[in-house]
């Protein structure tokens, strides 16, 4: 009998031949497909070009190795326009069309928020920048990762640094926000571990043009140190409100309230001595290093920092699971973060040592990159910067 | 908890009169224009606003001093309101004698945040500060409470009352004054006497945007500016004209008192996130008991 090559017997060949095919020629089969959803117009448009740079980075260099699972990484990317509605047509995109298994980079709070239903409805793993305490709220089954310290924790490393500063008496000065009150919950409870209180918190309209009776019912508490937990229009009042009081106490304001802009509209002498605390990336760190490279830049915003490390960490999960579904992401991302394993930096390296079957603990530019179950991060490196003669200078970062 | 009272009252009555004084100004303009037009222009918001960037420029870029920079403030402003109501609120007003006022009034909401983006595009949205020093408080102890009074807020209210007394002066004095308050109080009897209402209008539209302007610069000289200077102020400059009663200028010097004081005072029982809701509570008080106002509609 003739050997005859039938139409059955050449599928199950082509379906076994990858298998028998060395790792490259695998490498050019089905690729892994991820999505980004970074904001490149709208009020991320300064940052989202930057973070989506430094997930290519990672899916090059993942690539260039041999991909990961024998697959390259196809990255498909897709604009946020730092908006809700436009964010959900795009995440439909990458998950209905592009069926991706991961959507990497969302920035604003209220993209996140929009866009995680649908991640989770589609297991489809969400890694995020977004700081909002309510994100990882949500019933999102493990299918949310953040790399933002929410802003329970940033409230608790201002506890640390204020009692560090020997503050005693804490006064709030807030402006009228979501997060003012949690912010106090969190330092009412927080500064007591430091030998401090919280004695009160005046919440002003930060829309009027004069705070002088708010001002003074800070004063009148007594306090040593005051927080300024507004927005940079205000605090400019709010600062030049305290220095005519004649206070000399301690100031402390969110980095992104007491910035440059503030520091080059006010003469110095209102503004020196005043403190700022803003989560910081891994200075030290390899990563961190490598990323100045790729972006050409001494200083990477923190979000950059943060999507480098969403690649990674992606990649590292796929190939820790042998599986590329947003589930295997799931399943595997705290095995590969955090534990007992060989601490890595780069992707490359982590690709390596599991490729050997070792354990791997990664931390990237952002930090240790260490979860909660709720898919908070643990802790991360916070700067911490003093006002004087009108420009910030570093006191630590720790 | 009344020893607690006591020490605050006079410190709050004092902030509240110099907020009272600088809102007085826009308030003035404000009314003013209405008295003579009839119809509320909006664009208060973002001539405060030019009037601050006026006399930003005046001061930062040219270097001048504050007096000097105070004329720029309320030249560039009232030439601008002049433009704006000449060639897009006038053509809208004439439209219909019932629904002209009501269009022209919501033109106008669109004109401010124009000339707001226009003056974020020239600017840009950075916050900006005069070229001035900072003093520190004096301080007077009254034997039962401390006051504090800055020498920037004792001087920006001086420079408003000298407006507000120059304004009277020209009302009650000149020609030109006269007939404003006639065509405001009459239009009709106004035009069988001659007054051109062409004219009148035109001046109104002039002086009442550069005493917006004024108003916008001395808020930013107590504060910093941005493209949303104007447009912060402006609910309880509304707030302050209608409780004086809309169309009377004495009314809104008055108005802007009793809404500058109250939130203050308001301070003592309420949250100060609460503060604005004072003014709107001022104007259904007020409006309740006396409709037109607490002054009424008499211009002067």
């Amino acid at each position: 009998m003739p050997n005859r090559l039938t139409r059955r017997a050449l599928a199950a060949g082509l379906a076994l031949s990858p298998l028998l095919a060395p790792a490259v020629v695998r490498a050019q089969a089905e690729p892994i497909r991820l999505g980004t959803l970074t904001p490149l117009t709208g009020a991320g448009g300064p940052y989202g070009p930057a973070m989506r740079k430094a997930l290519e980075g990672v899916v090059e260099a993942v690539n260039s190795a041999g991909g990961v699972a024998g697959r390259r990484i196809q990255l498909y990317g897709e604009d946020s326009q730092t908006n809700p509605d436009a964010a959900v047509r795009a995440a439909r995109k990458l998950i209905d069309v592009d069926r991706v298994s991961a959507i990497m980079g969302t920035w604003a709070s209220a993209v996140t928020t929009a866009v995680a239903p649908l991640c989770w409805e589609s297991r489809t793993m969400l890694f995020t920048v977004s700081g909002a305490d309510s994100i990882t709220q949500l019933p999102h089954r493990g299918y949310i990762i953040r790399t933002q310290p929410n802003s329970t924790l940033q409230i608790s490393k201002l506890a640390e640094f204020l009692g560090a500063q020997g503050a005693k008496r804490i006064f709030i000065l807030a402006a009228q926000t979501p997060f003012a009150l949690t912010n106090r919950q969190v330092l009412e409870r927080e500064m007591p571990k430091y030998g401090g209180q919280l004695l009160d918190q005046v919440i002003y309209d930060k829309d009027k043009t004069v705070f002088r009776s708010e001002v003074d019912q800070a004063l009148r508490a007594r306090p040593d140190f005051i927080f300024l937990n507004g927005y940079t229009p205000d605090v400019t009042i709010l600062l030049r409100e305290l220095y005519r009081a004649g206070w000399t106490g301690g100031k402390v304001a969110p980095a992104y309230a007491i910035n440059q802009r503030l520091l080059d509209s006010l003469p110095a002498e209102v503004t020196n001595g005043a403190f700022t605390w803003a989560p910081s990336p891994d200075l030290e760190s390899p990563a961190f290093k490598r990323l100045q490279t790729l972006l050409g830049t001494q200083d990477p915003d923190p979000y950059s920092c943060q999507t480098n490390d969403h690649a990674s960490l992606a990649a590292l999960a796929i190939a820790k699971a042998g599986a590329w579904t947003g589930d295997a992401i799931r399943e595997n991302v705290r095995k590969i973060s955090q534990g007992d394993g060989e601490r890595v930096t780069e992707v490359t390296e982590g690709l390596k040592l599991l490729a050997a079957g070792r354990e791997i603990n990664y931390a990237g530019a952002s930090g240790a990159c260490d979860f909660t179950d709720t898919g908070d991060i643990l802790t991360c490196p916070f700067r911490y910067e003093q006002a004087e003669g009108a420009k910030l200078k570093t006191v630590r970062v720790s | 908890m009344l020893a607690h009272l006591i020490e605050e009252l006079p410190q709050l009555i004092v902030n509240g009169l110099v907020v009272g004084t600088i809102l007085a100004l826009p308030a003035i303009g404000f009314t003013a224009i209405y008295a003579v037009l009839r119809f509320p222009n909006f664009t208060v918001a973002s001539h405060a606003t030019m009037g601050a960037y006026a006399g930003f420029v005046a001061n930062v870029w040219f270097g001048l001093p504050v007096l000097p920079s105070l004329a720029v403030a309320f030249i560039v402003p009232a030439i601008s309101g002049l433009v704006c109501d000449e060639y897009v609120l006038k053509p809208l007003r004439r439209t219909s004698a019932a629904t002209g006022p009501m269009a022209a009034a919501i033109a106008a909401v669109a004109l401010t945040i124009a000339l707001e983006n226009v003056i974020r595009f020239v600017f840009g949205n950075d916050l900006r500060g005069y070229d001035l020093p900072v003093y520190r408080d004096w301080r007077f102890d009254l034997g039962f409470a401390f006051l504090r009074v800055g020498p920037q807020q004792v001087e920006n209210a001086a420079i408003s009352v000298v407006v507000m007394a120059a304004l009277f002066t020209f009302l009650a004095f000149t020609r030109t004054g006269k007939m404003m308050r006639a065509v405001a109080d009459n239009p009709m009897l106004a035009s069988i006497k001659g007054i051109n209402a062409e004219t009148v209008a035109r001046l109104a539209s002039l002086i009442g945007m550069g005493l917006v302007g004024v108003g916008g610069m001395l808020l930013g000289l107590d504060t910093s500016i941005d493209p949303l200077t104007g447009f912060r102020a402006v609910l309880t400059v509304f707030a302050a004209a209608v409780v004086g009663g809309l169309g009377s200028i004495p009314g809104a010097v008055v108005g802007a008192m009793v809404v500058g004081i109250g939130e203050e005072l308001s301070l003592l029982v309420l949250d100060a996130s609460y503060r604005t809701a004072v003014g709107f509570v001022a104007i259904l008080v007020v409006l309740t008991f006396r409709p037109r106002g607490i002054l009424g509609e008499r211009a002067y």
